[in-house]
């Protein structure tokens, strides 16, 4: 019953049970001895005794007396050996009972027994396939395998012996050994009881004969004086087991006696197949849950995915848009631009032109006083035309509208005329502008114009941020310039176009924001530096579309040294 | 034989201005406001050159210019654009359309007149003939 209990519990349960039941098990060993400890003899014949794969004794006698040791209070000992050890050592009082003992007069002398017979059994020869044992006589000149000392071994004797026939008997310690010889052929037939037979004899292709002899009654035998009480314990337990056929009398005798080839599995094969089922089970759950996340995220990513293209679809249509608004805002800037590049100019033709001719005398003689204001008027018109003039060239330029002819120039001329140009107003404020061309430089490719009109801006800087001391340029030539600008990566032939002035400098803080439109720094000079605040703005954007640069260095207080450096040979831009 | 001049110019302040600045040169000159009005006075005949702002309602001076070389009668008369147009590209569209030359508004009023005398036939520096 235990063993059939075990069955049915899961591996890891069954080790944490029997580790708890050895656990008290030991505990509680001493006060059991004192109470009762039943020493049985345990031996191999199956199924009625046995030693299981499991090491512990199993079969329909060790059921029973678990049953009736359970029920009495006993703690059972068991002896393994062979069935003449274990008879011997019941004899010596080793043991207190030896399981599956026939009764004979001979044994009665010698052991106790029971009333109540454990088991009724008989003995069956069993020989291999066709072996046409059909009755007792065919035992004649037969070699019949025998288990040694047993009753049966006496009991075919005499039956043989009463009817007269020669036979052989080999006597063998257990039943695995008589039918592995009946099998090999080593012998005839082998003696067994009805319950080894029926249980092993397909396991070795050996078939029940019609041989049946010695009916037997099999008892828990007892020693001699001493086992009394225990027979009678066993007594009542038997009876009502025997009574009852849902007892573990018949469940041990339905369950042992099977006809069926009954496969042992082994320990660890349940073991490995319980492992084996388990990780199957959760290998098919883990595939399922694993299916399903990959569903789910297979979905999510379909999701996710259409997401994304919906999302790009969006994003390139508000791009195209943006674009579009943006070419719009463009267009819209430039036909602004162009429309007040008119409309300023319009009115200011006339402010110009009528003022022009007013201080030709065209329309009649001024006196002083109208002369000087009238000039007033003109200095502002035209203040006001530069600032249109640059607003309008900064917005060509960014509008990319800005174009650039390429035509051979002579660069002393161009410098020269810049010098010249803004020479008068050096010579009104006091300084020395002095210039110095390097006779190598020769003649250049470019716009001269856009080149006069870098330089001039610069100049008239140095001009008018100095109070006291020079303006100098100087003009030389730099090989390996690498250009900056557009789709230019090639070092090239360059000219350095340098304006150095003695005058307020530059703060290091207002070096970044040098070159942005409308950042006229604060000179401090702001009533005499009347710029548009765009002309450095105009002249950077100006070297770098023609693949050039300009450099600020500045000392605060001591001067500024701005240089412009445009490549020899500058490519036509429209 | 004094020159004649045609001016199409919508400003009236500018037309006042140029027309000031020519006659004091002893130019005659007479003027339109709009391009329709100044193709119909051109091909009246008697005009020696043409002054033509660009930026003209209903028909701008492209147009005005384009059409004026087209007709037989004013195909042969020198136009010269004045314009305020700054733009990339102006200068080159203006001569295209089929004028002579570009003079850039605002004009100084001290070489406006010699500028324009550049263009007439016979002078020989014309940009375009």
């Amino acid at each position: 019953m235990h063993a059939a209990w075990v069955r049915v519990v899961p591996g890891v349960i069954q080790r944490l049970f029997f580790a708890v039941a050895i656990a008290i098990f030991v505990w509680f060993l001493p006060a059991y001895a004192d109470a009762r400890t039943v020493v049985v003899g345990v031996y191999e014949n199956a199924p009625k005794i046995f030693t299981g794969d499991d090491g512990r004794p199993a079969g329909i006698f060790i059921d029973m007396i678990q049953h009736i040791a359970k029920k009495e209070g006993w703690t059972l000992k068991y002896v393994p050996g062979t069935w003449a050890e274990g008879l011997e050592r019941l004899a010596r009082g080793e043991i207190d009972l030896m399981p599956d003992v026939a009764y004979t007069p001979e044994r009665a002398m010698r052991f106790s027994f029971h009333s109540v017979p454990a088991l009724s059994s008989w003995y069956q020869i069993y020989a291999p396939r066709g072996s046409a044992i059909n009755s007792i006589l065919d035992l004649n000149n037969k070699r019949i395998l025998v288990l040694d000392g047993s009753v049966q071994q006496q009991a075919l004797a005499r039956l043989s012996a009463s009817f007269g026939l020669q036979c052989t008997f080999i006597a063998v310690a257990d039943y695995a050994a008589m039918f592995r010889a009946a099998a090999r052929g080593d012998a005839d037939g082998a003696v067994t009881n009805r319950f080894y037979g029926l249980r092993h004899a397909k396991m070795y292709g050996l078939e029940a004969t019609a041989v049946v002899f010695e009916p037997s009654d099999l008892y828990f035998a007892g020693r001699k004086y001493v086992s009394s009480a225990l027979h009678a314990a066993i007594d009542t337990h038997l009876a009502a087991m025997r009574t009852d056929h849902q007892s573990v009398y018949y469940r041990s005798l339905k369950r042992w006696s099977s006809e069926e080839m009954r496969y042992v599995i082994p320990e660890w094969l349940k073991m490995a197949g319980l492992l084996a089922g388990i990780v199957l089970v959760m290998s098919i759950a883990g595939s399922v849950v694993l299916k399903r996340q990959v569903n789910a995220r297979t979905r999510e990513l379909t999701l996710v995915n259409q997401e994304m293209e919906r999302r790009i679809i969006e994003r390139t249509a508000e791009l195209a848009e943006a674009k579009e608004r943006a070419e719009e805002a463009d267009r819209i800037k430039s036909a602004f631009l162009a429309t007040m590049s008119h409309e300023l100019r319009t009115p200011l033709n006339s402010i110009i032109g009528f003022t022009g001719i007013i201080l030709q005398g065209l329309a009649g003689p001024l006196n002083e006083e109208q002369s000087k204001q009238m000039g007033m008027v003109r200095s502002s018109a035209r203040h006001l035309l530069s600032l249109i003039n640059d607003v309008l060239d900064i917005s060509k330029i960014e509008a990319g509208q800005l174009t650039l002819n390429a035509e051979p120039y002579d660069v002393r001329a161009v410098v020269e005329k810049a010098v010249a140009a803004m020479r008068p107003l050096a010579e009104k404020k006091g300084l020395a502008l002095s210039l110095f061309v390097d006779p190598a430089v020769g003649e250049a490719h470019g716009d001269q114009r856009r080149v006069e009109q870098v330089l001039l801006n610069l100049i008239s800087n140095a001009v008018k941020y100095s109070e006291r001391g020079a303006v100098t340029v100087s003009v030389s030539e730099q090989h390996g310039y690498v250009p900056h600008g557009e789709g230019a990566t090639r070092s090239t032939e360059a000219l350095r176009l340098s304006v150095a002035d003695t005058g307020i400098g530059i703060r290091p803080d207002d070096m970044a924001t040098l070159f942005q439109p409308f950042r006229q720094i604060d000179s401090g000079l702001t009533r005499k530096t009347d710029g548009t605040g765009l002309g450095l703005a105009i002249c950077r954007r100006l070297a770098g579309l023609m693949g050039g640069e300009i450099v600020a260095e500045s000392e605060f207080g001591r001067g500024s040294v701005f240089t412009f450096i445009v490549p020899r040979d500058v490519k036509e831009r429209s | 034989m004094k020159r004649t001049i045609l001016l199409i110019e919508d400003n009236e302040q500018n037309r006042y201005l140029t027309t000031y600045l020519l006659r004091n040169k002893g130019y005659d000159v007479v003027s339109a406001d709009d391009g329709h009005a100044g193709i119909a006075r051109a091909e009246e005949g008697g005009v020696d050159l043409i002054l033509l702002d660009i930026q003209l309602p209903v028909m701008d001076g492209y147009a005005v210019a384009a059409r004026l070389r087209e007709g037989p009668a004013t195909s042969r008369i020198p136009i010269v654009a004045v314009t305020s147009y700054a733009m990339a590209g102006d200068r080159e569209k203006a001569l295209a359309s089929g004028c002579n030359g570009y003079i850039e508004k605002p004009i100084n009023p001290e070489t406006f007149v010699s500028e324009v005398e550049r263009y007439f036939l016979n002078s020989g520096t014309a940009e375009r003939t």
